[in-house]
């Protein structure tokens, strides 16, 4: 093998074809799986937005009994889990290259947390003098719109047309939901972000299949 | 026939020029990774990272990450552009038909 392999490809045809396989490879190791980017946060908006949308419902009664812990924590556990899914999946694919790109990702990456940590101190210092519906549409609204927006700046940086649409959608699924008022806007996260993002998930896996 | 480039015209440094082009430029991948992704054996890649250093093609860097030595492999420049230009000229061997245009 060790001799073999010095040797030229046996004609054109084959050296395009190594050259395509090769590079479609190593795209693939260098690049993580978009489904373990989309699919955990698009589960944890869609369950999580769900159980507040059906127990903090649009009117006075939840639609569903549950206890009243149950939602928050649901939402807090998912979101950790798919923050660690992503990680996990980051570092194997980045985590041995190093440049302008690691940079640019973890610049990227101190921006989510900065932006989390601002829209922390906002809401917790205004929500004493709210009323609870709104308070639960505060911290929701200021959340989903970072992410909408975070996720337009990604794909400006990235150059990549579906993270920027994503974007897009998200802010403006945020926006109507917000118009629509507290409970209301659990359901379009949910079902709309949520079903948005696992839809993304499932259009650039199928893309780097088809590239394969 | 055009001349092909001999430093690239070989199976295995095919492999790995084709593999680091996949990497955004200004980007370095380590050793291990870059043998990992390629499948070969470490002295493997070490003869054919040796050989494309000595032609240009490849930088490879020596550092420390804390006390653990990391070796960085990138394509230069010049590399990308011979593996542009190999990739080039292995295209129109394959349609020749296709470069001649009539008028």
């Amino acid at each position: 093998m060790n001799t073999d392999d010095d040797l030229p490809p046996e004609d054109p045809a084959a050296a395009l074809r190594l050259i395509d396989e090769q590079r479609a490879t190593a795209a693939r190791q260098f690049e993580p799986d978009p489904r373990a980017y989309y699919w955990p946060w698009g589960l944890a908006w869609l369950i999580g937005f769900g159980l507040h949308f059906l127990y903090y419902s649009p009117g006075d009664t939840p639609l569903v009994g549950m206890p009243s812990w149950l939602p928050l924590t649901t939402l807090f556990v998912l979101l950790t889990a798919a923050g660690a899914v992503t990680a996990v999946a980051g570092v194997r694919a980045h985590g041995q290259v190093t440049g302008e790109s690691a940079r640019r990702g973890a610049w990227y990456g101190w921006s989510w947390g900065l932006g989390f940590l601002t829209i922390f101190v906002l809401a917790g210092r205004v929500s004493d003098s709210l009323p609870p519906d709104l308070i639960g549409l505060l911290w929701s609204a200021l959340a989903v719109g970072l992410t909408g927006i975070l996720h337009m700046a990604g794909g400006a940086i990235w150059m990549e047309r579906p993270l920027f649409l994503l974007g897009v959608w998200i802010t403006a699924v945020n926006v109507l939901g917000t118009i629509a008022g507290p409970g209301w806007h659990a359901l379009v996260v949910s079902v709309a972000g949520g079903g948005g993002m696992l839809l993304a998930g499932l259009l650039g896996w199928l893309r780097r299949r088809g590239q394969a | 026939m055009t001349e092909l480039d001999p430093v690239i015209h070989a199976q295995a440094r095919l492999r790995v020029v084709a593999s680091l082009s996949a990497l955004p430029e200004c980007d370095q991948v380590t050793f291990p990774r870059l043998q990992e992704v390629l499948g070969m054996t470490a002295g493997n890649l070490s003869v054919h990272l040796r050989r494309l250093e000595e032609a240009g093609y490849v930088a490879v860097t020596k550092t420390h990450r804390g006390r653990t030595p990391v070796t960085l492999i990138a394509l230069t420049r010049r590399g990308r552009l011979a593996f542009e230009e190999y990739t080039e000229a292995i295209r129109s061997l394959l349609a020749p038909a296709d470069v001649k245009e009539t008028p």
